[in-house]
């Protein structure tokens, strides 16, 4: 494979962003850091959203491959190595300069270098270690750097780059190792969750040294995350779910991104997706996570063997608390925060604000409203000191037709977006049988 | 008869028409205050009081509030008289009777209307520093064009001759005095004071200028020192600035990164939209040509 070395900074920016834009994260949160006299930077515990491309997702992190060159052949990807593409790489110089020039005029808020393997996995990690090393040294850069490691490099070349970077991520791409075998034959599961393994103990033993020392240098503060590929491969949304949980529980990752398939590739081992990528079952999956993360459910709480895929009129919460509405109703007064956030239309920020509220004196309906809490899906779910808001039967059918219409409209939105439908008096879109014959010659003659 | 006392837009102009109102012992329903530069309807069967500021007023008020509330109701109060909203002299008044009658659980208690409007007023503007530590773009211009234009332009400015000199200098003296970085933003409240202390931290090394395009106002940053408030309003300004736009090389390499990074199998405007409103386009570089990808 030719690299070629002649092209222009603009014409390597061009091909090698375009390469990285399949990975989600662009996430720039998890640490605080100050800036320094002498350097340039800070980070942001919150993280901070720079711009946001045509296609609404954030632009935080200066996302570039250090080379789209690549010696695995993965079906999925757009660098394989048996594409006919132009394969070009960056020198770390160059990655540096862009870098600090974007940081001053605030474009980015860091980088988030990947890269394709060239040569071995150890060769691109030690190109990817000089290029943080100059960063971090010579520019004094203090600014958030996220950071690929590559699966089956040195560990002493990952611990090295751990030092440096600010997140790490290794990239899980299929959730079960079949998949990974039949779409990615250059990589293996171990090969995978090896170094994912290393940065999880690495951080916990960094932990500890930080405790004895407060100056100790820091090993991945961010923490690491991961990435999965949604829609590639035939498995289910609950196989999805117990992966992610059990990443959560036992290697201790930050966050997880799913990534609707986008076939770039023509291949028999791939799907063919007329619709277009899997945007809402990605969204699904997205609003199962943070359940997972902040709202303290189980993945076999949302789903199971039985009903493997999550609904797709309604959001998980609104399924679960649908199937589970012997819980509920709740009063808002009393509850406790475990169970107000697993109302439907809480949040982590509104159920804080009611507990703050609450110590003052009793809330009611239009005080909820204030605080954030979104009634049109919670009043089936609460009472205030005792009341519901208006009366309600707490029935399955009867709240599941209240909650699907505006659910509805969203998740056509989602599925179908750009998409216009012509306003219509009738509710025709939703009859999927023909009409009769009687019907048809009733309609045409005038006597319903 | 109702009496509404008419006091600065600043925070002290506001705390001290808040002291006058108070110490006037008329009654809180029989007391309103109000903005003297905000275009207003008069109102019949009214008096009205034009408060004089004086920082011995809005002191003693700032400590009280401290001491007897909360640190972060001081916060909330302060923020809200940088917002856009045009009643604020009189929400912060309305805040404060609650404030000192209930102490420092003020701040929690969203069910008072008075003290939800100054939590709306409060997260209206957080979120709009927020947006900003993202949106502003700087373009960076040659120092020498500062040397001669400085006079020029600075000498313009509504300030004192000594500054002048004073800042020059700064400008000049420090390591990498050789470049600028200029941005203009037009926020909806004051933000600029909120906004200064994260670059200031970021970018400690290097001059910058941040120009509220709207209040005619902006922070300057020599490197390596502290940031300073000026007013500047003068057209120069605003020529200036659009000078140094145009001639920044990596202008051009950013937008070559964003249409890079879309994937267009997900385009989809509302979700930006969503994200970044429309109002904040036309300060931002990759917006230049149009407010639409």
């Amino acid at each position: 494979m030719l690299i070629q070395e002649d092209l222009s900074i603009q014409e390597k920016l061009n091909i090698l962003s375009d390469a990285a834009k399949y990975d989600v994260a662009c996430t720039s949160s998890g640490v605080d850091r100050k800036g320094k006299a002498g350097g340039i930077g800070n980070t942001v515990a919150s993280g901070i959203c720079h711009s946001f491309s045509a296609d609404g997702r954030c632009i935080s992190l200066l996302k570039i491959l250090f080379t789209n060159q690549c010696v695995y052949d993965c079906k999925y990807c757009v660098n394989r190595s048996s594409n006919d593409v132009v394969r070009t790489a960056f020198t770390p110089d160059e990655v540096c300069t862009l870098t600090m020039e974007f940081y001053r005029r605030n474009y980015i808020e860091g980088l988030f270098l990947s890269s394709g393997i060239i040569n071995s996995p150890d060769f691109t990690m030690d190109l990817i270690y000089q290029a943080l090393k100059k960063l971090r040294f010579q520019h004094h850069f203090h600014g958030y750097i996220h950071v690929k490691a590559i699966p089956g490099a040195d560990p002493v070349l990952i611990e090295k780059t751990g030092y440096l970077a600010d997140r790490m991520s290794i990239n899980l791409e299929l959730p079960t190792a079949d998949g990974l075998k039949k779409l990615a034959p250059g990589k293996t599961r171990s090969k995978i969750l090896t170094p994912m393994k290393q940065i999880q103990k690495g951080i916990a033993v960094n932990r500890y040294e930080l405790m004895e020392y407060r100056k100790a240098p820091k090993f991945v503060p961010a923490g690491q995350s991961t990435q999965m590929i949604v829609g590639a491969t035939p498995e289910n949304d609950y196989q999805m779910m117990m992966v992610a949980e059990a990443l959560y529980q036992n290697y201790d990752l930050k966050r997880v991104f799913y990534s609707a398939f986008v076939p770039v590739n023509q291949d028999s081992s791939l799907p063919a997706l007329p619709g277009g990528p899997p945007l809402l079952r990605e969204h699904r999956l997205y609003q199962a996570d943070w359940l997972l993360r902040f709202y303290g459910f189980k993945a076999d709480e949302l789903l199971s063997e039985d009903k493997p895929n999550f609904n797709v009129l309604l959001d998980p919460k609104c399924d679960w608390a649908l199937r589970h509405l012997e819980l509920f109703p709740v009063e808002i007064n009393c509850a406790d925060y475990y169970t107000l956030l697993r109302v439907p239309g809480m949040g982590v920020k509104s159920v804080q604000r009611i507990l703050a509220a609450r110590r003052s004196g009793p809330l009611d309906f239009d005080a909820l409203k204030k605080i954030g809490v979104v009634l049109k899906r919670a009043v089936y779910f609460i009472t205030c000191s005792g009341r519901m808001m208006y009366p309600v039967k707490i029935e399955e059918d009867y709240i599941t037709s209240h909650l699907i219409g505006e659910e509805r409209r969203r998740s056509w939105d989602i599925s179908t977006k750009g998409a216009y439908r012509q306003l219509s008096l009738f509710d025709d879109m939703k009859l999927t049988a023909e009409p009769a014959a009687f019907d048809q010659h009733s309609i045409l003659t005038g006597s319903m | 008869m109702k009496t509404i006392y008419l006091c600065d837009n600043t925070l002290e102009g506001i705390l001290c028409g808040v002291y006058d109102a108070w110490s006037s012992r008329k009654g809180h329903d029989n007391v309103k205050l109000e903005l003297c530069d905000q275009e207003r309807n008069i109102e019949l069967f009214t008096e009205y009081e034009e408060v004089t500021t004086e920082q011995w007023k809005a002191d003693k008020l700032v400590l009280s509030i401290r001491k007897k509330i909360s640190e972060a109701a001081y916060e909330a109060v302060y923020k809200a008289s940088l917002s856009k909203e045009p009643e604020r002299a009189d929400r912060i008044y309305r805040f404060l009777i609650y404030g000192f009658h209930i102490g420092a659980g003020v701040t929690d208690m969203l069910q008072i209307p008075a003290v939800f409007d100054i939590f709306t007023i409060c997260r209206h503007l957080d979120h709009e520093v927020h947006l900003l530590t993202g949106f502003v773009r700087f373009a960076e211009m040659e120092n020498p064009s500062l040397a001669e234009n400085n006079s020029a332009v600075i000498g313009s400015a509504a300030i004192g001759s000594a500054e002048i000199v004073e800042q020059r200098s700064y400008l000049q003296r420090t390591g990498s005095a050789n470049s600028i970085l200029v941005s203009k933003i037009g926020p909806k409240n004051d933000v600029l004071v909120l906004l200064a202390p994260h670059f200031a931290d970021r970018l400690s090394g290097e001059n910058w200028i941040i120009y509220d395009e709207k209040r005619k106002k902006a922070v300057l940053h020599p490197s390596n020192r502290s940031w300073f408030l000026m007013t500047l309003d003068s057209p120069e300004w605003e020529d200036y600035l659009l000078k140094a736009a145009s001639q920044d090389q990596y202008e051009e390499l950013w937008k070559i990164f964003r249409k890079g990074i879309t994937i267009k199998e997900r385009v989809n405007p509302a979700c930006q939209l969503n994200h970044m409103p429309l109002r904040y386009r036309p300060y931002m570089t990759e917006f230049d040509h149009s407010l639409k990808d």
